[in-house]
C-alpha cells in the first residue's frame, strides 16, 4: 500500500544541483520581478507610457536580454564619468551601480560587513561576472570619488577586471581643483580614444553634447510638472526612468522620457492627479535608490506621500547641470564636459557642502516641499556625516525631515514602513493644522 | 500678452549675432564717422581715438588729459565749468548704458573680437591666466588710470615737465591701430624730440604690438588693462543698467565662468552678492546667455529685466532644442 510506495518515491526525487550562475539570476530576476509588480501594480491610474520602462526592466533583469550588442561597452561606476565623450566614441556607457540585495550579499562575502550597500552589490555583481544588459564590458572606468569606491579599485582589479583610475578632486572650489579635474579628463579622453581605437573629433562631441543635452531636457520638461499642485507623475515612475538611464540607449530614452511627459502633461490638462489632495509633498535626498532597491519610494508613496523632488544621484544629479560651450572645438568642448561633472555636483565626498544645502532648499521652495526624507545607507560614511548639518539646515527652515538608515535587505520592511506612515501622518496633521489657520 | 511674446523672443535670441552686428554698426560710427559729418562729442567712455581724423566721437581720456593739465590757478577757477561739464556728458552717457560701452561700443575691444574670430577660425586654441597672474596683473588698470588722471595735474602745478602732455595717449595702442582703418600710418613712428617722447612712443609701438599678439591668444587681452574700464568701475554703482544675480538660483555649476572673455571668477562663485558687476566685466552678457538656470543672472534697466537668463534659451543656443521646436 501506501507505506510500501513511500521509499520508492524519495529515491526518484533526485534534485539536480543548480548552477550557481544560474541561481544567482534567478534571484535576481525574482527580486526585480517583484519589485516591478509591485511599481506596476500598486499604484492606481498608471501612466500608460510608462509600459516601456517596465519592460525595459523586465527585458534587462528577468529576460536577461542584451541591449546594444555591435558597441563598445564602456563601465562606469559612478556618476561622475562624462557621459559625452564616450558617446562621442559611439561607444556606450553602462553605469553599474547595483541596488540588488542579491549582489549585496555575494559582495558582503568578501568586502567589510560595514561597507556601503551600493559598493557592496556592485563588487558582488562584478565578481559574478555576469552584467545584466550587456554581453561583455569592453572598458571599466572607476573614479576616486568617496572611499569605499576608491578603495573598491583595486578590489575589482584582484576580480580580475582591468580598471581605468579616474582620478577625481575632494575640494571642488579652488581653480586647483578645477584644473586637476580638466586634466584628468583630458587624459581620459585620450585614453579611451586609444584603448578603444575609436577616434573622437569635434563634430562627434558636439552631437555627443547635444544627445546628452536633448536627455537632459527631456527631464528637465518631466520635472516642470512635478511642482504643479496636481503632480501628474509618482516618484517611484521618475526613479524607474532615471535608472533606466544607466543602461538604455540614450535616443531611446529621451524618446519614451518625452512620450511620458505627453502624457503627463495630457492629464495635467484634464486635472487628474497621480496622488490625493492631501497627500505630503517630498523631497527624497541621500544615497541613491537604484532599481530594485526602490523600496523608499514605494513605501513613502504607498504611505500617502508624493515624491515631488529628489537630489540623489540616481535621478536628479545625473541631468541637473548641462554643458555650456564657447568654442565648438575639441580643446574647448572636452573642458566644458569637465566642468560640468565636477562644479555643480552637490556629492557628500566633498570637503565643503554649501551647494547642497543651497540646492536642497532651492527644491524646497521651488516644489513647493513639505517634508523631507533623507535615506543614509548603512555604512555610507559621508552621508550619515552629513545628516547633522542637513537636519539642522532643516529646522531652521521649519521642514521636518525624517532620517533612515537603510541598507538592501528585505526583512526592514515592516519597521521602517512604519516609521514612514507615521511620518506622512505627522505632516498631513501639520498641513491640516496650516490651513485651519 | 504682445509685450511678454516679445520679451520671450529676446530671452532665446542668438546673443552673438546681435552684438555682432551692433559692434560692426558702432564701429563705423566711431571710426568712420567724420566722412559723414557724424560727431557725437568728444566725451565718449570708450577707446575710440581722436587721433584718427575721420572719429564720430571722440574718447573722454583724450580730452580729459589736456583739460586737467592747465595750470592750477586756471583749472581751480569759474573758467574750469567747461571742464564740468564735459566730465557730466561722460557721466550721463556712461551712466546709460553701464559697462556696455566696451563689449557693444568700443572699438578696440571690436577690434580684440575680430581677432579672436580669426583665432577660432584656425581652430586655435585661446589661453587662460592663473589665478595668481588674473589677481596682479588685473591691478595695471589702474595704474594706468593713475597716469590719465595724476599726470596732467602734475604738468598743471608745474611738479612734470609738460613733455609728459598726454602721456597715457602715446602710450595708449589704440593710437595707432585707429587711424589705420582710414589709411593713416603716420603713428607708427618714433618721436625722437626728446628722451620723454622716445619712451612715450616706442612704449605705444610695443603695447601695440603686444596688443595683437595678447588679443590672438587670449580674448579681450587688452581690456584687462584699460583704465577706461578701470574709470567705468568707480561710477557703475550709477548706471541704470545692471548686471545682477540671484545667488539662491545659482548651482555654481560655472558655465558663465566658461564663456565669460574676462575670466571673471565671481559670476560663478559668487552667491551672496546681488549685483555681480565687477571691475573686469564688459557687460557683453555671454554669461546671462550661458546660464542654464531660471532667472539666475539677469540685465536690468533701472529695475524692469530686459534679458534673462533662462533653461529654453540656454537649450536653443546650444543647439539642444530642435529648430521646430
Amino acid at each position: 500500500m501506501k507505506q510500501n510506495e513511500q521509499p520508492e518515491k524519495a529515491t526518484r526525487r533526485v534534485r539536480k544541483v543548480e548552477d550557481p550562475k544560474a541561481r544567482h539570476q534567478r534571484h535576481e530576476a525574482m527580486e526585480a520581478l517583484k519589485m516591478l509588480d509591485a511599481l506596476r501594480h500598486d499604484f492606481s491610474k498608471p501612466l500608460s507610457s510608462m509600459d516601456y520602462f517596465y519592460e525595459l526592466f523586465e527585458k534587462v533583469y528577468c529576460r536577461r536580454e542584451k541591449l546594444h550588442s555591435a558597441k563598445p561597452m564602456v563601465g562606469t561606476l559612478c556618476i561622475q564619468i562624462p557621459y559625452e565623450i564616450i558617446y562621442a566614441m559611439d561607444a556606450v556607457p553602462v553605469r553599474l551601480c547595483n541596488g540588488f540585495h542579491t549582489n549585496e550579499q555575494s559582495g558582503g562575502e568578501f568586502m567589510p560587513a560595514k561597507s556601503c550597500s551600493l559598493v557592496k552589490a556592485t563588487l558582488g555583481m562584478l565578481k559574478q561576472e555576469d552584467i545584466p544588459g550587456v554581453d561583455k564590458l569592453d572598458y571599466l572606468v572607476h573614479p576616486t570619488t568617496c572611499d569605499q569606491k576608491t578603495k573598491s579599485i583595486s578590489m575589482v582589479e584582484e576580480i580580475g577586471y582591468d580598471v581605468y583610475h579616474m582620478e577625481f578632486p575632494r575640494v571642488k572650489e579652488s581653480e586647483e581643483s578645477r584644473e586637476y579635474w580638466r586634466r584628468t579628463i583630458r587624459k581620459f579622453t585620450k585614453d579611451l580614444s586609444k584603448d578603444l581605437g575609436r577616434k573622437i573629433n569635434r563634430r562627434s562631441l558636439k552631437s555627443a553634447i547635444q544627445k546628452v543635452g536633448k536627455a537632459q531636457l527631456a527631464y528637465h520638461r518631466l520635472n516642470e510638472l512635478r511642482k504643479l499642485k496636481s503632480v501628474p507623475i509618482l516618484g517611484k515612475d521618475i526613479f524607474l526612468i532615471t535608472n533606466a538611464f544607466f543602461f538604455d540607449d540614450i535616443e531611446r530614452w529621451t524618446e519614451m522620457t518625452l512620450a511620458v511627459c505627453s502624457e503627463a502633461e495630457a492629464r495635467v490638462k484634464e486635472g487628474t492627479s497621480a496622488a490625493g489632495k492631501r497627500s505630503p509633498r517630498i523631497l527624497y535626498t541621500g544615497s541613491p535608490p537604484i532599481f530594485p532597491n526602490l523600496k523608499l519610494p514605494y513605501m513613502i508613496e504607498q504611505a500617502d506621500g508624493v515624491i515631488v523632488a529628489d537630489e540623489s544621484c540616481s535621478a536628479n544629479r545625473l541631468f541637473n547641470d548641462m554643458v555650456s560651450v564657447d568654442e565648438w572645438f575639441m580643446y574647448d568642448m572636452v573642458d566644458a564636459v569637465a566642468d560640468r561633472y565636477l562644479k555643480g555636483c552637490t556629492c557628500p565626498i566633498f570637503t565643503k557642502n554649501d551647494d547642497r544645502k543651497r540646492r536642497l532648499k532651492e527644491l524646497i521652495e521651488s516644489y513647493n516641499v513639505d517634508g523631507v526624507v533623507y535615506q543614509s545607507f548603512a555604512g555610507c560614511q559621508v552621508y550619515e556625516m552629513e545628516q547633522r548639518s542637513i537636519q539642522q539646515q532643516m529646522e531652521a527652515l521649519g521642514i521636518p525631515m525624517l532620517y533612515v538608515e537603510t541598507d538592501y535587505s528585505p526583512g526592514q520592511g515592516g519597521q521602517l514602513s512604519t516609521r514612514i506612515e507615521a511620518f506622512m501622518e505627522s505632516l498631513k496633521v501639520k498641513n491640516r493644522r496650516k490651513q485651519e489657520g | 500678452m504682445m509685450i511678454n511674446k516679445i520679451f520671450q523672443k529676446i530671452q532665446k535670441a542668438d546673443i552673438r549675432k546681435f552684438r555682432f552686428w551692433i559692434q560692426l554698426f558702432l564701429f563705423v560710427i566711431f571710426v568712420y564717422g567724420g566722412y559723414v559729418a557724424i560727431d557725437v562729442g568728444r566725451e565718449i567712455p570708450v577707446f575710440s581715438c581722436g587721433y584718427d581724423r575721420e572719429a564720430g566721437g571722440v574718447c573722454y581720456f583724450m580730452s580729459l588729459q589736456h583739460q586737467l593739465a592747465r595750470p592750477w590757478e586756471r583749472l581751480f577757477s569759474g573758467a574750469s565749468l567747461g571742464v564740468l561739464s564735459a566730465f557730466g556728458v561722460f557721466i550721463l552717457w556712461f551712466i546709460v548704458f553701464n559697462k556696455a560701452w566696451c563689449g557693444y561700443a568700443c572699438p578696440l575691444g571690436t577690434m580684440q573680437d575680430w581677432i579672436t574670430a580669426l583665432r577660432k577660425r584656425l581652430g586655435i586654441p585661446y589661453s587662460t591666466y592663473s589665478e595668481e597672474s588674473f589677481k596682479s596683473l588685473k591691478k595695471i588698470k589702474y595704474i594706468f588710470l593713475l597716469i590719465v588722471l595724476l599726470f596732467p595735474l602734475l604738468i598743471g602745478a608745474g611738479l612734470l615737465d609738460p613733455e609728459w602732455r598726454g602721456a597715457f595717449c602715446k602710450m595708449c595702442p589704440g593710437r595707432l591701430i585707429t587711424p589705420m582703418f582710414v589709411g593713416d600710418f603716420s603713428q607708427w613712428s618714433i618721436d625722437f624730440s626728446s628722451k620723454t617722447a622716445i619712451f612715450l612712443t616706442t612704449f605705444g609701438i610695443a603695447f601695440t604690438v603686444v596688443f595683437f599678439v595678447g588679443s590672438f591668444i587670449k580674448k579681450r587681452f587688452f581690456c584687462f588693462f584699460c583704465p577706461m574700464s578701470a574709470m567705468h568701475y568707480i561710477f557703475s554703482p550709477f548706471a541704470l543698467l545692471k548686471l545682477k544675480k540671484d545667488g539662491e538660483k545659482c548651482t555654481k555649476c560655472g558655465d558663465c565662468y566658461r564663456v565669460c572673455d574676462m575670466q571673471i571668477w565671481d559670476i560663478a562663485d559668487d552667491v551672496k552678492s546681488r549685483d555681480i558687476l565687477r571691475d573686469d566685466c564688459i557687460f557683453c552678457l555671454k554669461c546671462v546667455a550661458a546660464c542654464p538656470e531660471e532667472d539666475a543672472l539677469q540685465v536690468d534697466i533701472v529695475k524692469w529685466a530686459i534679458f534673462k537668463s533662462t533653461k529654453g534659451g540656454f537649450a536653443k543656443r546650444m543647439g539642444f532644442e530642435d529648430e521646430t521646436e
